[in-house]
């Protein structure tokens, strides 16, 4: 996973958008385009205490001159929105990653179904922009407990038009197999979904019955897929550059570990989300912990920050 | 080499942090033996901090980065135009022979630098800025010196050579 540059950003715009969420546009402090994006990435926004946290780009894909965030205030989460809600406004300066993408369109897909639920439409916002801006087909259905606090909603139906469906759980609740059974279930239409778990793990769930198959139903996940009674036991690393062979203890991760030892590893969120830490690995039995791998990539790579491994594993660093 | 009489100082640039973008600066104070203050290599805050090496301070030539502008020689696919905040050296000089100056003690204004050795590309580098440098800044990615002499240096110092 590639390193990416930290910038200065100057907040030129911060409007409240529905009920606790915050939309932000940002501009580089001194250069006219910022770095290139598809719909789907995200950025990490670092903080002045040092937390990192990530947000989707809402904005479009085609605009390099701003950068758009839309910031739910999570007044049970880890602080970072809440900090941000408080203390920034307008003129300020924040430190932004340039974007990584690790969700986007799918580049075979011929049909676009994007499902969205609360703040999960940020991400897929942008890629209905860039779906659109191809002159893609695509439908998006968007879910909210009350259209009053429907994030985004406003620009989704300026971006989609009469290719919006609103499921709103006070109006008319999404009944996601009535909506599987209207889905035209051709080889070029990919499923995107974003939202709370619930809502995911129902999509995961109808579309696996309905028999779509997994490389075309695609997740953005920003929350630790973490199980409370996961057991960490302490497993052994084999640096496959050098031979040097290093004990993760049951209480710290490969990540820190291979830090202490030496290793410049990039790391964003540590929580298995954000990708910044994935390597290679060659031998051994991973456990993978992350909601950001593939199946497929599992095979072949892991994320050291939260996944171990059964005794021992070859790391390709 | 023996009749190089002098150069330039074009540019300061420092970064707090590994992977934050370089800031230019109008002064910079140089400490001997530390590095630039308010630089990532002074704060120990640098990618390759807990590596220690000769990275006080690192210097390259404006003719490396005009010459990848111009793809000249033709070592990449096209023409690679970067900002002078972009390559992450702290001086941009304009008539140095830096590749000749390992070993060598050399003033920039009223500091004096010594040549440590020659800054290699790095993949890091090519990650952050999104374009293929690696292999064009090839025997052409600058100098790293530590600093004899400290003191305030500004772009335009005049760059000399100290030992024959």
């Amino acid at each position: 996973m590639s390193a990416r540059i930290i910038m200065k950003l100057t907040v030129i715009d911060r409007v409240e958008d529905c009920a606790g969420v915050l939309l932000l546009s940002l501009r580089h402090h001194r250069k006219p385009l910022l770095p290139a994006w598809r719909g789907g990435a995200h950025v990490d926004i670092h903080l002045p205490d040092g937390k990192v946290r990530q947000y989707s780009l809402c904005g479009d894909p085609c605009s390099r001159e701003t950068y758009q965030v839309a910031i739910q205030r999570e007044t049970t989460g880890r602080g970072g929105s809440n900090w941000i809600h408080d203390q920034v406004g307008a003129g300020d300066t924040v430190h932004v990653s340039a974007p990584r993408t690790n969700f986007s369109l799918d580049d075979g897909a011929e049909r676009h179904v994007f499902i969205a639920g609360g703040i999960g439409v940020t991400p897929l916002l942008a890629m209905a922009r860039e779906a659109r801006t191809n002159g893609q087909d695509f439908v998006f259905h968007y879910c909210a407990r009350r259209r009053a606090d429907a994030p985004l909603l406003a620009s989704l139906a300026s971006v989609c038009a009469d290719r919006l469906v609103t499921h709103f759980s006070d109006e008319q609740r999404l009944d996601i197999d009535a909506m599987f059974a209207d889905l035209d279930a051709a080889e070029g239409t990919h499923i995107y979904g974003c939202g709370p778990a619930r809502l995911t793990d129902a999509i995961r769930r109808v579309a696996r019955v309905e028999g779509w198959p997994e490389e075309r139903v695609h997740f953005e996940v920003f929350q630790p897929a973490l199980d409370d009674d996961f057991k960490p036991e302490p497993f052994e690393i084999i640096v496959a550059s050098t031979g040097q062979r290093v004990t993760v203890p049951a209480d710290q991760s490969a990540l820190s570990i291979l830090r202490e030892q030496g290793y410049s590893m990039p790391s964003s969120c540590e929580l298995g989300v954000c990708g910044a830490c994935i390597c290679g690995y060659t031998d051994g039995q991973v456990i993978h912990r992350d909601s950001v791998l593939s199946l497929a990539d599992r095979q072949a790579r892991m994320t050291p920050c939260i996944s171990r491994a059964r005794n021992s594993v070859t790391l390709d660093i | 080499m023996t009749d190089w009489q002098g150069g330039e100082l074009l540019h300061i640039h420092i970064a707090p942090a590994a992977a934050h973008e370089m800031e230019a600066v109008d002064e910079a104070e140089l400490v001997a033996g530390r590095g630039i203050v308010g630089d990532r290599y002074f704060l120990g805050t640098g990618t390759y901090s807990p590596k220690p090496d000769i990275r006080e301070v690192t210097l390259i030539e404006i003719e490396t980065i005009d010459a990848l502008a111009a793809n000249d020689p033709p070592l990449q696919d096209g023409p690679i135009v970067l900002d002078p905040s972009d390559h992450r050296r702290n001086l941009t000089t304009r008539g140095v022979p830096l590749n000749h100056l390992v070993g060598k003690r050399f003033r920039v204004g009223d500091t004096i630098l010594r040549g440590g050795r020659l800054n290699f590309p790095c993949k890091y580098l090519e990650e952050l800025l999104g374009e293929p440098v690696y292999l064009p800044l090839y025997n052409r990615s600058g100098l790293n010196c530590t600093i004899e002499t400290g003191g305030v240096i500004h772009p335009g110092d005049v760059i000399s050579p100290l030992d024959d």
